[in-house]
């Protein structure tokens, strides 16, 4: 065919300008949105790279070391306290990092995970700036099965299967990807290693080819694993700030299921359900949502399900009643079984019998 | 007036004499030692010096030993240099008062000799051999080590004053007598207050050499059994450079206390000298002993216990990780173009260029407000998320399926499975499974 055809072909195809549309596109995204992306940028420059501006303060010029989060609570067998007070002294800073990212899951959701994360940030942003065409979804897997699976993987039979947590890190494989893009050396080597390149794959696959990005977050990082737990227990806290829905306003136009990015957003009853073990506070869904129905609030501070109230004649509907969990009632639905045995069941429960055994055992060995 | 102004001469003189320290010299070494500029150029053509600042050696470790305690064989003057030789493991003059046993470094020396470094010299070292010690021999002498430092050393010189001030009323009170508190107290306290050295400086030491990746390579490495002289693996000659991109090396190097030096895993018990091979059966490196040698206090206790050989086996001096093995001998054309995961990055490339470019066009060109679904797994997304039922995302999978059914039609035997499975599905909806069969494939 004559590239020159091809070419008007193309040109046939597109209706308007290109141009104007790259500019229609940025200006469609969220007021919101474009701060945590610059604030997920600011993040990665002061935390990684050739700047490394915050670890240096410490005197470390990557994520690793004192400042690691992710390996000071892995269990070792016969492991005792005194041990594990060994591992948090090594690691101090990284220590009061994951409390403190803790601490403000608890008040403000997952701040940590969905504004700042250089590490599931910056694979979030280079994955939106693909096609989502072309990428793999992994949002509908069941995540919260899969995540803690690993999670109880990683913290007790990897130590005891001698597999180093480090040959799985996305916070060494990032920072070294920076380093080899500015032209480090020794990021390029780690790169090219097997470890590293086994870490890029999964950067690749999980990160940057996977839909929104933040497949790695879902799944495999323990950081966000324990967070999510914290932001799931303090849902009902009068004080924390979660994503939620009012369930009277929301129409099931399900925009908000599709942009989610941590695949937490589910149509139950054609209902938007928020899950607070995989929720990151990122607020998209809320910049999306054409009737209000989501928003980032405490809960409300009058009754659930308050009585209407009429003055002058008039009704007077209750305030949202902004619901951060929302559990199917079993009881009320009679023709209804209950939750069959099935394959992924009885996986979940061997993996975490197993688990259970394994720190029971290896408590008394 | 004269008696007046001789009362002040004698005061000035008095200031005088005891403004200048007086050390001990019983042998009088010091008489001409202690001469600025007692320079010689020796047999080599090197310029030595022979002068001993009395006031540096009186405050070092060994200030309170005289000269003929070490150098015994010089007794008339003038002196051969070949007189002076030093047995490191003879037996020193000091009594501790308690015991009244002489103090000797032949327990270090009959340690040092099971070590790896076992051939190195401990007597004969005279000023005169210094260099041809460092030329010839592999094995670290004492003196290569241990230089005859200040008895306390800076960093704890203000520790050791506050502590020193005192030390007559909270230790006097038991241990009278001048000489014990003269001679032994500052001993004591120097030892309570702590290590002379940090673990930047212990490792330091053994960085000395065996940070020299070329003189690492020339030494010559002995079999236990055959006797037979082998060069060293690059794992040996690279082994302080791995060690300090491990978590061990960076604590130390971040000045933590949580860090494990080189003597902390090779040589942990007695008096810090046994470092044997990982391959000796009594070494602290050796498999069997590493539950042990993890598991000392302060460290990875639980190793101790059964089941954490898998964390035990963690090489510490890899050369895999890091890739180090590259560091030493820079990459080569070959090492970097033609290795295989270099080679494996190309199709990750094609892949990744094919992806950027194609969903560019795709972005500029054909972009549409529609939703657009990801090729794997968008389907099941619809289904499990958003709820929608399979029918209406089948539009698009029933417009590809006569591709699938066009293959399929030479084989008779598929054919009935086809409108079997279409049959079910709107009549149950755990049919669904079965039909999304035949989509996946697609996907």
């Amino acid at each position: 065919m004559d590239s020159f055809a091809l070419f008007v072909m193309i040109l046939k195809i597109n209706n308007e300008r290109p141009r104007m549309r790259i500019i229609q596109n940025l200006k469609a995204i969220p007021k919101v949105q474009k701060f945590r992306y610059g604030m997920i940028l600011l993040a990665s420059m002061s935390l990684l790279g050739p700047l490394a501006f915050l670890p240096q303060l410490v005197g470390s010029d990557d994520l690793c070391g004192q400042l690691c989060m992710r390996r000071f609570y892995l269990y070792f067998p016969g492991m005792t306290w005194e041990d594990f007070f060994v591992h948090v002294n090594a690691a101090t800073i990284g220590v009061m990092a994951f409390a403190l990212i803790l601490i403000t899951t608890l008040f403000f959701g997952r701040i940590w995970c969905g504004y700042l994360c250089p590490v599931g940030g910056l694979a979030e942003l280079s994955s939106r700036m693909l096609n989502d065409r072309w990428k793999i979804e992994f949002r509908s897997l069941p995540q919260v099965q899969i995540r803690y699976g690993y999670f109880g993987f990683y913290l007790v039979a990897m130590p005891a299967l001698g597999v180093s947590a480090c040959s799985l890190c996305n916070f060494i494989t990032i920072p070294r990807l920076i380093e080899a893009m500015s032209g480090e050396y020794r990021g390029m080597i780690y790169l090219v290693s097997s470890v590293g390149l086994v870490n890029l794959a999964l950067l690749l696959l999980l990160g940057v080819f996977a839909s929104k990005g933040r497949a790695y977050c879902q799944f495999l990082c323990p950081i966000g694993a324990a967070d999510s737990i914290v932001n799931r227990i303090g849902a009902r806290l009068p004080f924390a700030h979660r994503i939620r829905v009012a369930k009277e306003r929301c129409t099931g136009c399900n925009i908000c299921a599709r942009d989610c990015m941590c695949g937490a957003i589910k149509m139950v009853d054609k209902i938007a359900v928020v899950d607070q073990m995989s929720c990151m506070s990122c607020h998209e869904c809320v910049d999306v949502c054409d009737w209000n129905a989501l928003a980032w609030t405490a809960p409300p501070k009058h009754k659930h399900n308050s009585p209407k109230r009429i003055k002058k004649n008039t009704e007077i509907f209750p305030l949202p009643d902004w619901q951060a969990i929302h559990i199917t009632p079993l009881k009320e639905e009679a023709g209804r079984a209950l939750p069959q045995i099935s394959g992924v069941s009885i996986f979940n429960s061997m993996v975490f019998l197993t688990v259970i055994s394994v720190i029971i055992v290896g408590s008394f060995l | 007036m004269l008696r007046s102004f001789l009362l002040l001469f004698l005061i000035l003189l008095n200031y005088t004499v005891e403004a200048g320290p007086r050390y001990s010299d019983p042998d009088g070494c010091l008489s001409c030692h202690a001469y600025e500029g007692l320079n010689f150029i020796d047999e080599n053509g090197v310029f030595r010096s022979a002068t001993i600042d009395a006031s540096h050696y009186a405050s070092s470790l060994h200030g309170s030993v005289p000269c003929k305690d070490c150098h015994r064989k010089v007794i008339d003057y003038p002196h051969k240099v070949e007189n002076t030789e030093v047995d490191c493991s003879a037996s020193c003059h000091i009594e501790e008062p308690s015991e009244g046993v002489k103090y000797s470094h032949d327990v270090i020396h009959e340690e040092m000799d099971k070590s790896v470094h076992a051939d190195g010299w401990y007597k004969g070292l005279t000023g005169g051999n210094r260099l041809q010690e460092l030329e010839e021999e592999q094995d670290p002498s004492c003196r290569r080590c241990h230089s005859n430092t200040a008895y306390i050393a800076d960093a704890q010189l203000e520790k050791f004053k506050e502590a020193f001030a005192h030390a007559e009323t909270e230790c006097g009170n038991c241990h009278q007598g001048k000489a014990w508190m003269g001679q032994f107290g500052g001993h004591i306290l120097r030892r309570f207050i702590g290590r002379r050295w940090n673990n930047i400086e212990n490792n330091q030491l053994c960085i000395q050499c065996h940070g020299d990746i070329e003189a690492m390579r020339e030494v010559q490495q002995e079999d236990e059994k055959t006797l037979e002289k082998h060069p060293p693996s690059e794992r040996f000659v690279q082994s302080s450079q791995s060690y300090a991109k491990t978590l061990h090396g960076r604590l130390i190097a971040a000045d933590s206390e949580f860090g494990a030096s080189c003597i902390d895993c090779h040589a942990p018990d007695g008096w810090k000298h046994e470092i044997r091979a990982y391959t000796d059966e009594k070494s602290a490196s050796h498999p069997d002993n590493l539950g042990e040698s993890c598991g000392q206090s302060n460290c990875h206790g639980y190793t101790k216990k059964p089941g954490n050989e898998g964390f035990t086996m963690t090489d510490m001096h890899s050369l895999s990780l890091l890739g180090l093995h590259s560091f030493a001998k820079p990459l080569t054309d070959k090492d970097l173009w033609q290795s295989n995961w270099f080679r494996s990055m190309w199709p990750l490339m094609a892949a990744g260029i094919v992806f950027i470019v194609g969903s560019l066009i795709w972005w500029i060109f054909y972009r549409t407000d529609k939703k657009i679904l990801a090729i794997l797994g968008g389907s099941r997304f619809e289904r499990v998320m958003i709820g929608r039922k399979p029918k209406k995302s089948k539009a698009k999978a029933t417009a590809r399926k006569p591709r699938v059914e066009k293959k399929v039609v030479p084989t008779p035997s598929v054919e009935p499975v086809g409108p079997a499975t279409i049959t079910k599905e709107a009549s149950e909806p755990e049919a669904e499974k079965t039909l999304k069969k035949p989509d996946e494939p697609e996907a």
